[in-house]
C-alpha cells in the first residue's frame, strides 16, 4: 500500500544517518548534525500536537525544560543513571502536559491567542520555580560528570546516536500520527472543533493524548540535550528561544506536513550557524525575525504546506480508483440515484407534491409507531433569554417530520439541543430508550444522531472524502480504514464522487450542502436532522435533494428537518410539527396543520384591523 | 509606584487588545525601543529628558498606524497576527541589541536622584512623574471615551464595526488612528522608563507576563482599569518581594494570568 | 428617489441576489416580502452600503451610489434599521442616539432631532441612560429606529423590524413606521409578517431565491393566492 513507502523511507534516512560517526568527521560536524537533529526533534514534537489541531503554545520550551532539568538535577546533583532519567524526564514532561491539557482544555474560551499565553506564563511559572527552588537556585547545574554510556567511537558521536534515534521515532510518530485517526480527529479539530465534536469526535481525549505525546518527545529530547551541553542555567532553558524557533521552524517548513517542522529545523538551524559563524549572531536574529513575518504574510502554510494538499489530494484520488469510483466530471444533479416515477421536475418551479399514497411508507410507521426519540418538557435558556420552553415532541422510528416555524422561533436551537451542542436548561431527551440528556456531542453522535448545518461547516483543509470518511469513522466506532467504503458509497449517493478529491473552498453551494448530506449518510445514523438543507437551492436542485431525503428514508432512517421552502414540507413530511416563541404549537398531518389559525397567524402575521 | 507605570504600558496594550482585537507583543518591544531612544538623545544631546516627550510619541504614532494598516491590507487572521507582532518583538529585540549592546545602559539625568515632597513623604521624583503621567494619560483616554463622539465612535466600532460603518463612521481610518495611537502610549511609557530604571535588553520579556496579567485583571479596553490593576499587583509583587523572596516576585503575576484565563476568560 | 437596476449581489461563489430592479419613490412606503434565505437581508444590506454589488447599479437622488465607500452611505441620506437590531448595547440609549447623529450635518440638529424621537417614542424617556442591552426586545427596536432617525435620513431602511417581537408590541411598531412616513421620509421595509407589511405599504415586491417574482400595488398582493403557495404551502 500507498502508505508504506515513506516510512521506509524514514528508516533507510535513519541506518544512512546512523552511519556517520563512523565516516570520519571531525567533533565539529557531529555537534552541527547534532544540534540540526535535536531542533528537529523539539520542533516535531512541537508540531504533533500545536501543527495539528492549532492550539499554537508558546510554552514548548516548559516541557523541553522538565526535561532538561529531571536529567540535571538526578544525574547531576543526586547521581542517578543517565538514560534511566531521561526516560522519567520524557515521562514527566508528559504528565505535565496532561495536566496542563486537563485543566485548561476543559474552559472552552481557552483556544487560539489566548492557549498561547497561558502557556507562556507557564513557562514562565516553572522557570521561576526552579530558579528558586534547590533543583537549580540559580547558579545552573553542571553535568560533566554524568556517566554516558558509550554508543559509537566517541562522545559527540554517543549524542549524535542518541539524537538520531529520537529524531528517527519522531518523525516516524508524526507521520503515523497524520495518517492516523488520531491524526484525523486533530485536523478537525483544527479547522473547526465544535463541528467535529457533534459529529464524534472526542476532542477533549484527543488533545490530551496529543499533548502527552509532544510534551514526553520534548522532555526526552531535553533529558539528552542537558548532558550534552553539560552546564545549564534556568534563564538559558527558559529563554523565549525555545518556543520562538519551534513556532518559526514549525511555520516555515509547513505545520501540516509531517516533514515540514524538520525541513524548518534544517533551514533555521544552518542559516543560524551562518551568522553565528560569521560573527553576525544579532543580525541573524532580526532575519529570523523578518522571516518570520514574511512567512505569514506571503506563505502561511509553509514550504511544504502546498505538497501536503497535493499529497492528500492524491491519496484520495487512489483510494477512489481503487474502489472504482468513476472520477470523469460527473454533473452532481442530474445524476439522481433514486428514480422517479414522475418526470424529473427541471422546468417546474414547485417539486412536485406527493399525493397521499399509501405506499410511500405512510402505513409503514402508521402500524409500528415506535418512539425514536422523546423531548420532554425540554428548556433552553440563554442568559435570561427563554428560546425553548417547556417543549415536548416526539418523534416516531422511520418518519419524516418537519420542524416549522417563523424566523427566531427556536428551531435551529432545538436541533442544537439534540445534537448535545448546548445542554438544555431543564428537561429530559431519550433517545432509542437511553437518556442522552446529559450526555457529550460525541457521545451523542456515536448513539447514532447526525444532524447537517444550515450554513455548511466542512473541514476546509480536509478534502470531501476525508470530510465523509473522518465523519463515518468517528460515528460509528470504527477505523479509518473500516470507514472508507462507507463513504466513497455515501459520496456516490450524493453524487459528490467526481469531486472526492477537492477541499471545501472548490464546491459550490449546492455540492457543500450535499457534502453535508455525505457526512451525515456516511455515520449511517439513526436520527438525521437537517438544518434547512434546501435554502439557497435552485429548483432543481432542491427536486434532487428531495429524492435523496426520500431515498435516505427508504434505507430506514428516520428524519427530522427545518425547513422554509414549504412545497419541499409539503412533498415530504409525514407529520409536521410548529413552534413559536419556544413552544409548540401544532403538531400532526401537514395540510391539517398549515390550516390551524394559529400557525397561519403566526406565519403571515396578524392584521391591523384585528388589533 | 510602579503600579503605575505597569498600567501604562497596560493601557496601550489592553486598548488595542479590547478595541481593535489585536494582541500586540510588539507593544513591549516599542516601549523599550522608546526607552532607549530617549536614553540616547538625552545622552547624546544632552538635553533634557521632557524633550523626548515631544519628539517621540509623533513618530510612534506613525509607526504603530503603519504596521496597522500593512496587516489590514493583508488580510491575516487574528492569531497570525499574534505571531506577525511577535516577529515585529524579535527583530526590535535584535536591533535594540545591535545598536545599544547588552550592556547596561542608565539615563543620568538631573532627576535621577532626585525627589519629591508631597505630604511630607519623599518620593523619587521618576517614579512620581511616570504615576502622574499614567494618570493623566488613562484620564485623557477616559474623558475621550466617555465624554466625545469620537471616543463613542472608537467604542461603537469595537462592538459592532459594521453598524458603526453604516451610520458614517469612517472604521478604517479611525482604527489605524487609535493603533497609532497605542504605540505613542508605548512611546510615553518608554520614557519613563528610562528616567527609572537601568535598560538592559533581556528587560523586555520578564515584563510580558505582569502587563498581560495588568491588562486582564483591568479590563480589556478600559482606561483605569489598568492602572488600578498595575497598582494592586506592583503592591503585591512587593509584598511578595520583602516576604519571601525578590525571585519569586514574578510569579504573582503570572499565576494571577493564568488564574484568570481560567477562570473568568470571559472577562476578556 | 431610490433606484436599482439589475442588482446582482454575490458571497464568493454564490450568488445571492439576481437581476433586481427596485424602486422607490420619495415619499413611498414599499415593502419586500419573501420566504426565509430569499435574499432580503442581503439585499437591504447593499441598499445601506454594507455590501458590494458585482453587477447592476444603485442611484439615490441622482447620485450612483454603486462604487461608494460603505461610510459614507449615510451621508447621503440612507438610514439602515438592521435585523436584530444591533444597538451597540455596551453604550447607553442616549449614546447610540447620539451615534446615529455621528455626522456633522445631523450632528448639528441633534437636539432637535432628539425630541422628535421622544415625541414618538416617549417611553425611551426613563431609559436614556441604561445601557442598551439591558432593553426588552420592544423597546431595542424603538432604539433602533430612533437611531436611524437621529441621521434625519431621506430614507428609511428596515430589516425585519418585527422579528422575535410579542405581537402587540408589532402593532406599535408598525403604527410608527407608518406615522414615520407620514412626516415625509420614504421607508423600505422588509418584513416576513406578511399581512402586517402588505397592510402598511403602498408598493409591494416579492423576493423569492434572490429574484424579485412578484411586484405591485399592496392590496392586490395581499390577496393573491401565490403568497398563500408560498408561505403556508397550500393549495
Amino acid at each position: 500500500m500507498h502508505l508504506n513507502r515513506p516510512i521506509l523511507n524514514i528508516l533507510i534516512l535513519g541506518v544512512i544517518l546512523a552511519t556517520i560517526p563512523w565516516l570520519g568527521l571531525s567533533a565539529f560536524w557531529l555537534s552541527f548534525l547534532y544540534i540540526i537533529l535535536y531542533w528537529s526533534v523539539l520542533t516535531l514534537s512541537w508540531n504533533v500536537f500545536s501543527g495539528y489541531s492549532g492550539y499554537f503554545s508558546f510554552g514548548h520550551g516548559a516541557f523541553f525544560g522538565i526535561g532538561i532539568y529531571t536529567v540535571a538535577y538526578m544525574c547531576g546533583q543526586l547521581e542517578h543513571d543517565f538514560l534511566p532519567m531521561v526516560a522519567l524526564g520524557g515521562a514527566l514532561s508528559g504528565v505535565a502536559g496532561v495536566v496542563l491539557g486537563a485543566i485548561v482544555f476543559r474552559v472552552k474560551r481557552v483556544r487560539g491567542e489566548l492557549f498561547a499565553l497561558l502557556t507562556l506564563a507557564v513557562t514562565f511559572i516553572i522557570s521561576t520555580i526552579v530558579l528558586n527552588t534547590p533543583i537549580d537556585g540559580g547558579p545552573g547545574v553542571y553535568l560533566n560528570s554524568v556517566q554516558v554510556p558509550k554508543i559509537g567511537p566517541n562522545s559527540p558521536a554517543t549524542f549524535y546516536l542518541l539524537i538520531l534515534i529520537l529524531f528517527i521515532t519522531a518523525l516516524l510518530i508524526s507521520k503515523l500520527v497524520s495518517n492516523s485517526k488520531l491524526g484525523a480527529a486533530l485536523f478537525a479539530i483544527h479547522d473547526d472543533e465544535d463541528a467535529a465534536e457533534v459529529m464524534g469526535v472526542p476532542t477533549f481525549k484527543t488533545k490530551l493524548i496529543a499533548l502527552f505525546i509532544s510534551s514526553a518527545l520534548a522532555g526526552i529530547a531535553g533529558g539528552i540535550h542537558a548532558v550534552f551541553v553539560s552546564y545549564v542555567t534556568a534563564n538559558e532553558v527558559f529563554s523565549i528561544n525555545v518556543p520562538l524557533f519551534v513556532v518559526l521552524m514549525s511555520i516555515l517548513g509547513g505545520a501540516r506536513h509531517w516533514a515540514g517542522p524538520a525541513l524548518g529545523a534544517l533551514v533555521i538551524t544552518s542559516l543560524q550557524y551562518v551568522f553565528t559563524i560569521g560573527d553576525n549572531a544579532l543580525f541573524g536574529k532580526m532575519v529570523l525575525g523578518v522571516i518570520l513575518i514574511l512567512v505569514i504574510l506571503f506563505k502561511p502554510s509553509g514550504f511544504l504546506g502546498n505538497r501536503a494538499k497535493k499529497e492528500v489530494k492524491n491519496d484520495a484520488k487512489k483510494i477512489a480508483e481503487s474502489y472504482g469510483v468513476n472520477l470523469e466530471s460527473v454533473h452532481p444533479h442530474t445524476e439522481t440515484y433514486f428514480h422517479v416515477d414522475h418526470k424529473s421536475s427541471n422546468h417546474s418551479s414547485h417539486p412536485k407534491e406527493r399525493t397521499h399514497n399509501p405506499e410511500h411508507g405512510h402505513h409503514h410507521w402508521h402500524a409500528n409507531p415506535e418512539i425514536l426519540l422523546q423531548a420532554q418538557d425540554l428548556c433552553m435558556a440563554f442568559s435570561g433569554l427563554k428560546v425553548l420552553q417547556n417543549l415536548n415532541l416526539e418523534i416516531y422510528r422511520g418518519e419524516i417530520l418537519g420542524l416549522l416555524g417563523p424566523n427566531g422561533s427556536g428551531k435551529s436551537t432545538f436541533i442544537n439541543v439534540i445534537s448535545g451542542h448546548y445542554k438544555p436548561t431543564a428537561g429530559v431527551l431519550s433517545f432509542n430508550g437511553i437518556n442522552i440528556t446529559d450526555l457529550k456531542a460525541h457521545e451523542i453522535a456515536q448513539h447514532g444522531i447526525a444532524r447537517t448545518y444550515q450554513i455548511p461547516r466542512p473541514f476546509a483543509n480536509l478534502t470531501v472524502f476525508e470530510n465523509t470518511r473522518l465523519v463515518a469513522s468517528f460515528a460509528r466506532n470504527i477505523s479509518l480504514s473500516a470507514a472508507t467504503p462507507f463513504a466513497i458509497e455515501a459520496l456516490e449517493k450524493v453524487g459528490l464522487q467526481a469531486k472526492i478529491d477537492s477541499i471545501p473552498q472548490d464546491l459550490n453551494l449546492h455540492q457543500r450542502k450535499f457534502l453535508e448530506f455525505a457526512r451525515a449518510l456516511a455515520a449511517k445514523p439513526k436520527l438525521l436532522m437537517l438544518d434547512e438543507v434546501l435554502s439557497g437551492l435552485t429548483p432543481s436542485e432542491i427536486q434532487s435533494a428531495i429524492d435523496l431525503i426520500l431515498d435516505i428514508k427508504a434505507q430506514g432512517t428516520t428524519i427530522l428537518f427545518v425547513e422554509h421552502v414549504m412545497s419541499a414540507v409539503m412533498a415530504l413530511a409525514d407529520r409536521v410539527a410548529v413552534i413559536n416563541y419556544g413552544q409548540l404549537l401544532a403538531k400532526g398531518d401537514p395540510q391539517e396543520v398549515m390550516r390551524n389559525e394559529d400557525v397561519i397567524t403566526a406565519y403571515l402575521g396578524k392584521k391591523l384591523e384585528h388589533a | 509606584m510602579l503600579g503605575g507605570l505597569y498600567g501604562l504600558i497596560g493601557l496601550g496594550l489592553g486598548l488595542s487588545w479590547g478595541l481593535l482585537g489585536q494582541i500586540n507583543l510588539a507593544h513591549f518591544a516599542f516601549v523599550f525601543l522608546s526607552a532607549y531612544l530617549s536614553f540616547q538623545i538625552s545622552t547624546t544631546f544632552g538635553i533634557n529628558p521632557w524633550w523626548s516627550l515631544i519628539l517621540l510619541p509623533p513618530l510612534f504614532f506613525v509607526l504603530g498606524a503603519g504596521i496597522h494598516a500593512t496587516i489590514r491590507r493583508f488580510k491575516i487572521t487574528a492569531f497570525n497576527s499574534l505571531l506577525l507582532t511577535f516577529g515585529i518583538t524579535v527583530i526590535i529585540d535584535a536591533l535594540i541589541q545591535w545598536i545599544w549592546t547588552a550592556d547596561f545602559r542608565k539615563l543620568e539625568s538631573s532627576y535621577s536622584n532626585s525627589k519629591v515632597e508631597i505630604f511630607g513623604i519623599y518620593f523619587p521624583y521618576a517614579e512620581s512623574f511616570s504615576f502622574a503621567i499614567s494618570v493623566i494619560c488613562a484620564g485623557a483616554v477616559y474623558w475621550v471615551m466617555k465624554k466625545t463622539d469620537m471616543g463613542k465612535a472608537v467604542r461603537a466600532i469595537a462592538q459592532d464595526p459594521e453598524m458603526a460603518t453604516a451610520y458614517g463612521i469612517n472604521q478604517k481610518f479611525i482604527s489605524m488612528c487609535l493603533a497609532g495611537f497605542c504605540t505613542a502610549l508605548a512611546c510615553v511609557a518608554g520614557i519613563c522608563v528610562s528616567l527609572i530604571f537601568t535598560l538592559n535588553p533581556s528587560q523586555l520579556y520578564t515584563w510580558i507576563g505582569v502587563v498581560f496579567a495588568v491588562v486582564m485583571l483591568g479590563g480589556l479596553g478600559s482606561a483605569f482599569g489598568p492602572i488600578l490593576a498595575g497598582m494592586l499587583i506592583g503592591i503585591s509583587e512587593s509584598i511578595t518581594m520583602v516576604f519571601i523572596a525578590p525571585s519569586w516576585a514574578p510569579i504573582v503575576s503570572f499565576t494571577l494570568l493564568i488564574g484568570l484565563l481560567l477562570f473568568r476568560p470571559d472577562k476578556i | 428617489m431610490l433606484d436599482i437596476k439589475a442588482l446582482q449581489v454575490s458571497y464568493g461563489p454564490a450568488v445571492a441576489l439576481w437581476d433586481i430592479d427596485l424602486h422607490v419613490k420619495t415619499g413611498e412606503l414599499v415593502c419586500v416580502i419573501g420566504p426565509n434565505a430569499a435574499g432580503k437581508t442581503t439585499l437591504i444590506n447593499t441598499i445601506a452600503g454594507l455590501n458590494r454589488a458585482t453587477k447592476g447599479n444603485i442611484s439615490f437622488n441622482g447620485k450612483d451610489l454603486t462604487h461608494t465607500e460603505p461610510h459614507l452611505f449615510c451621508k447621503h441620506g440612507i438610514a439602515l434599521v438592521p435585523e436584530s437590531r444591533r444597538l451597540f448595547t455596551n453604550m447607553s440609549v442616549l449614546e447610540n442616539l447620539e451615534l446615529g447623529s455621528f455626522l456633522s450635518e445631523a450632528k448639528s440638529h441633534r437636539r432637535e432631532s432628539l425630541e422628535r424621537v421622544l415625541d414618538l417614542f416617549p417611553a425611551m424617556k426613563l431609559k436614556l441612560s441604561s445601557p442598551a442591552g439591558s432593553l426588552s426586545g420592544g423597546q431595542q427596536q424603538m432604539v433602533a429606529i430612533s437611531r436611524a432617525l437621529m441621521a434625519r435620513p431621506k430614507i428609511l431602511l428596515l430589516d425585519e423590524p418585527s422579528l422575535g417581537l410579542a405581537p402587540s408590541i408589532v402593532l406599535d411598531m408598525f403604527n410608527a413606521i407608518k406615522h414615520i412616513n407620514s412626516n415625509g421620509i420614504s421607508v423600505l421595509l422588509v418584513e416576513q409578517n406578511v399581512s402586517l407589511a402588505l397592510d402598511i405599504a403602498q408598493r409591494a415586491y416579492v423576493l423569492e431565491e434572490g429574484r424579485i417574482a412578484q411586484e405591485g400595488l399592496a392590496k392586490d398582493l395581499l390577496n393573491s393566492p401565490t403568497i398563500q403557495k408560498a408561505y403556508l404551502g397550500i393549495n
